[in-house]
């Protein structure tokens, strides 16, 4: 008598079940056959067009990558783009460390700096490009990929890393930082001691997303870099030429850096959360 | 007790780098163009005297509002096929699956993509759609049509099949958090007072999910209104939205007819915005009374 | 001899009252989550309208047998009846139950009116019906002035008032209630208890009610079920469990009992010589029931008001033991004890008669033979 699951109630439900589970999964394909696809695509023959049949594997337009040329060369928009990428990662975890620690000091119209952060997030990149473009021709400002494209791109990423933070702080338990105030520490001490450590996975989440998001932005970029391309820039204007597999390698390539980047802040972010987490390690 | 004394000028201060730079790139901005696109006379200078001559301009052109219109529409189907197909695998994930193990994997299968770049996403999709792309050799070699469909590359149709992709997770995110909120205990109780799983799902699940709902369908639309990358890669030279028209105008150095269409857009999302925020207010959390 | 009395259940000629029908019938529930058995051969026969309390520590069971009932859970094995009715694998919307949950898990986006009514309205009943029971059952339970409010802008004591006329309204046969007073606040719970136990009679409904809290389940339930490692230890009346604990485990869960585990010493008419670390006692055994074996493990208990310290001779079973402190309850002192076995000995005296033990004393205690319960199960 005991065994024979018996199928009851619960079930019958699997009905859903199966079918929101296909959609689902249907989904899931649907969102990463196209860059699964892209990455085949780079290693397309030599004679391989931007579509199947691939005529053959190659690294061939890895290598046309690689060789430089006037009109091709991806390198140094590869070079900006990174740097740009960390420019903003660490001016987004100073800002929005200071802001969303600013938040919790409930300073007067803390509603509307707020909101003055969430425009950022809903502003469109175009807008925002497109005006600070204006005003920097207004104000006789020379646009340039390091200054305005800088300018710009905090302004995009600085709103994600003050939501990260925001969140941190809330989920964090000031009896901690009660406890070394009590104990004697000044409150600066008592934030760089203990509050900072504790919230280090928050930024670091911060600092991710301003990585991230300034490598891949290019609507605000666009207006304000000038003569200089960043990465993204450089591959829309590829579009606009003859379209090979190189725009794959591209893709590809920038894809498999944004991953190694995520990769590496997530196991840093891990790396944090345990060492300060407070659980006992199972091999006490 | 904090680190931080509340309402000291501390914490005023510590906000202010933030705020001015915000203000600085991004509001006075957009103030200003909607200045410029008050500017009238040749010259490009602040001192240009104040006229309504752009908007009248854009709004006697046929083309431009019809495009407009197709912007708008084109958004709404995004909205109502992503929300849908949102909601759904929001509801896999979070109430179907049971192994917490199998959801974190998922969960990071549809997270992962978002941390690569649109526009690659966008691009990938180019070799799917074209006359020689996969749908259409798939299509032929499964017997299911004879010649290529041309509806796909350069199409709204391809646009649509290519942002379905990319802002499907903006519309399920919020209906994953609000869908976790719920607290089983809730089902429960309606399923003892005798209602079947659907009219859970109907009474209480969904109108307890609604802003999430809302939330992500702002996300869309904001990100679709704004997108003419996607439509630029995939639609070719065919196809313009609304945002693709304040790029065509900045390119050809007409900055007062980019600045209208620039104003327009940002009218259309604070409209947008706004309704949302009122609906998610009217409903209060799907009240019924 | 006439054959069709004797006939069973299809007889026509049955009697049209048989037997009274039982509320709920569980025959050997179990419900395994993997590795782990949460119910495991669960039996219960609940009579119609009977206040039944499910008694037991965390992970007893208590709670996932209550679910098997609703129908939230679907149980491994065994069966359940519902007025008589097979209704095992039936989902919880078309069980003849109502359910009470420990938070109370209103519904926060409607009002008050419009989730009591929401049971009739899921069984189909015309809108002025609704209304008129709705607000009938709002004013019995004296929250009719809350009809238009949301569960967010009301206290605990209310919440629980709108949770119980939600489940009420649909008169169902059984009302499970999980921890129902759990999370109100300690003064409003006493109040809250009588008023479900007057609730309970008047309606005739059979009351599930799960706790741990001992007092609650004495004080309501006509069948109290002490539950432990997914198993019932014994049901009976309170009555029962409090004098007469069947295992060790009951026993010692039940306050105020003295536990002894030892062996058997001597088996005499009616009696057995129990040896325990703390000494030499007699209890007394049923004789009906087989004689435990010489030398097997054994254990019994005796409650701590029947333990005296003016030790006459028929206080046959005596021990020796240091006060260790004295309590004061007001209706009762309770002496805390330490025996020779390291065990602790509770003995109450009625809180009238004036204090003779102080703490650091060594003092003889004792108590009749009678007064010692031998528990089922040997080896405890």
């Amino acid at each position: 008598m005991i065994g024979w699951p018996r199928i009851g109630w619960k079930g019958r439900l699997s009905l859903t079940s199966w079918i929101l589970g296909t959609i689902t999964l249907v989904f899931l394909a649907y969102q990463w056959l196209p860059i699964f696809t892209l990455g085949l695509l780079s290693f397309s023959g030599p004679t391989g067009g931007t579509t199947f049949p691939m005529n053959g594997t190659s690294f061939h337009w890895y290598e046309e990558l690689w060789r430089a040329t006037v009109m091709n060369d991806f390198k140094p928009p590869l070079v900006r783009s990174s740097l740009l990428a960390l420019a903003c990662s660490a001016t987004t975890i100073v800002l929005s460390v200071m802001a969303a620690q600013a938040m919790r000091g409930q300073f007067r119209g803390n509603g509307w700096f707020f909101y003055l952060m969430l425009l950022g997030i809903m502003a469109p990149g175009i807008l925002v490009g497109f005006g600070f473009a204006i005003m920097m021709r207004l104000m006789g400002v020379e646009l340039s990929w390091d200054t305005t494209t800088f300018l710009v791109q905090v302004s995009w990423t600085l709103p994600f890393g003050f939501l990260t933070m925001l969140a941190v702080f809330n989920r964090f338990d000031k009896k901690v930082e009660e406890a070394a105030l009590t104990l004697g520490a000044s409150r600066l001490t008592a934030f760089r001691r203990i509050t900072l450590p504790l919230v280090l996975p928050g930024v670091i989440g911060a600092g991710l997303f301003g990585f991230s998001l300034s490598y891949d932005e290019y609507a605000r970029s666009m207006f304000t870099t000038g003569p200089d391309a960043t990465l993204p820039l450089a591959v829309m204007a590829q579009l606009d030429r003859q379209l090979t597999p190189e725009i794959y390698a591209v893709g590809t390539t920038t894809t498999f850096f944004s991953l190694i980047a995520v990769l590496f802040f997530t196991l840093a972010f891990w790396a944090m959360r345990r060492s300060t987490s407070l659980k006992k390690s199972s091999s006490a | 007790m904090s680190t931080i004394r509340i309402r000291s000028p501390a914490s005023y201060w510590l906000a202010v780098p933030a705020a001015a730079w915000m203000l600085g790139v991004v509001v006075v901005p957009i103030v200003l163009l909607v200045w410029v696109s008050f500017w009238g006379g040749r010259a490009f200078s602040t001192a240009s005297p104040l006229t309504f001559d752009n908007y009248a301009k854009f709004f006697a052109n046929q083309t431009y509002l019809k495009l407009a219109l197709s912007t708008i529409v084109h958004t709404a189907t995004l909205m109502a096929v992503t929300g849908v197909l949102g909601y759904c695998i929001a509801y896999f994930l979070v109430m179907k699956v049971k192994s917490p193990g199998w959801r974190t994997v998922l969960f990071l299968a549809f997270i992962v993509p978002f941390w690569t770049s649109t526009l690659i996403r966008a691009i990938a999709w180019v070799p799917f759609l074209g006359v020689n792309g996969v749908i259409n050799q798939t299509l032929m070699f499964v017997g299911a049509t004879n010649s290529p469909i041309e509806a796909f590359l350069y199409s709204l149709t391809g646009i649509t099949m290519a942002q379905v992709s990319l802002y499907t997770m903006m519309a399920a995110g919020p209906v994953v958090y609000m869908l976790n909120a719920v607290a089983p205990q809730l089902r429960e109780a309606a399923m003892t007072l005798k209602a079947t799983p659907l009219v859970v799902f109907r009474r209480i699940t969904f109108p307890l999910t609604l802003p999430g709902v809302v939330i992500g369908q702002v996300l869309v639309f904001l990100n679709v209104m704004s997108d003419f990358a996607t439509v630029a890669t995939i639609g070719g030279n065919k196809h313009a939205l609304l945002s693709n028209l304040v790029l065509l105008f900045y390119e050809g150095s007409q900055i007062r007819a980019a600045s209208v269409v620039a104003v327009l857009l940002m009218i259309c999302m604070l409209v947008g915005v706004v309704v949302a925020l009122r609906v998610v207010d009217i409903r209060r959390l799907g009240v019924e009374r | 001899m006439d054959a069709l009395a004797h006939d069973p259940v299809e007889g026509a000629a049955a009697p049209a009252m048989a037997r009274p029908q039982l509320d709920l019938e569980l025959i050997n529930i179990r419900k395994r989550y993997g590795d782990f058995t949460a119910v495991d051969g669960v039996s219960l026969k609940v009579s119609k309208g009977q206040f039944v309390c499910l008694l037991g520590p965390s992970g007893c069971g208590k709670t996932t047998t209550l679910r098997c009932i609703a129908g939230l859970e679907e149980p491994d094995d065994g069966d359940i009846l519902i007025g008589g009715k097979e209704a095992t694998r039936d989902p919880p919307w078309q069980r003849d139950i109502a359910m009470m949950f420990q938070d109370f898990a209103l519904f926060p986006h409607m009002t008050v009116a419009k989730q009591v009514g929401f049971g009739l309205e899921m069984l189909k009943k015309p809108k002025a019906e609704i209304a008129q029971r709705v607000q009938h059952i709002l004013k019995s339970f004296e929250i009719d002035v809350l009809a238009d409010r949301k569960p967010g802008s009301l206290s605990g004591g209310q919440r629980q008032r709108v949770a119980l006329a939600r489940a009420m309204i649909t008169e169902p046969r059984i009302l499970l209630l999980d921890e129902p007073i759990g999370a109100l606040d300690y003064s409003l719970r006493e109040t809250v208890m009588l008023e479900l136990k007057l609730l309970q009679q008047r309606t005739g409904i059979s009351f599930i009610w799960v706790t741990h809290d001992q007092n609650e389940a004495f004080s309501l339930g006509d069948l109290v079920v002490v539950m432990n490692h997914a198993r019932i230890e014994q049901q009976g009346p309170p009555e029962e469990i409090l004098q007469r604990p069947a295992t060790a485990f009951v026993a010692g869960f039940v306050q105020g009992n003295n536990v002894f585990r030892g062996r058997v010493k001597e088996l005499l008419a009616g009696m057995l010589r129990i040896e325990t670390p703390a000494g030499t006692f007699l209890v007394p055994r049923a004789l009906a029931a087989p004689p435990p074996m010489l030398g097997s493990e054994v254990s019994f208990s005796v409650r701590a008001e029947l333990i005296t310290d003016a030790v006459f001779e028929r206080h046959v079973n005596r021990l020796s033991a240091v006060c260790t402190a004295v309590e004061y309850f007001g209706a009762v002192r309770r002496h805390v004890f330490e025996r020779s076995d390291g065990e602790v000995l509770k003995y109450d005296q009625f809180g009238a008669h004036a204090a003779r033990i102080v703490p650091g004393q060594q003092t003889v205690l004792g108590w009749p033979a009678e007064a010692s319960v031998l528990h089922a199960g040997a080896g405890g």
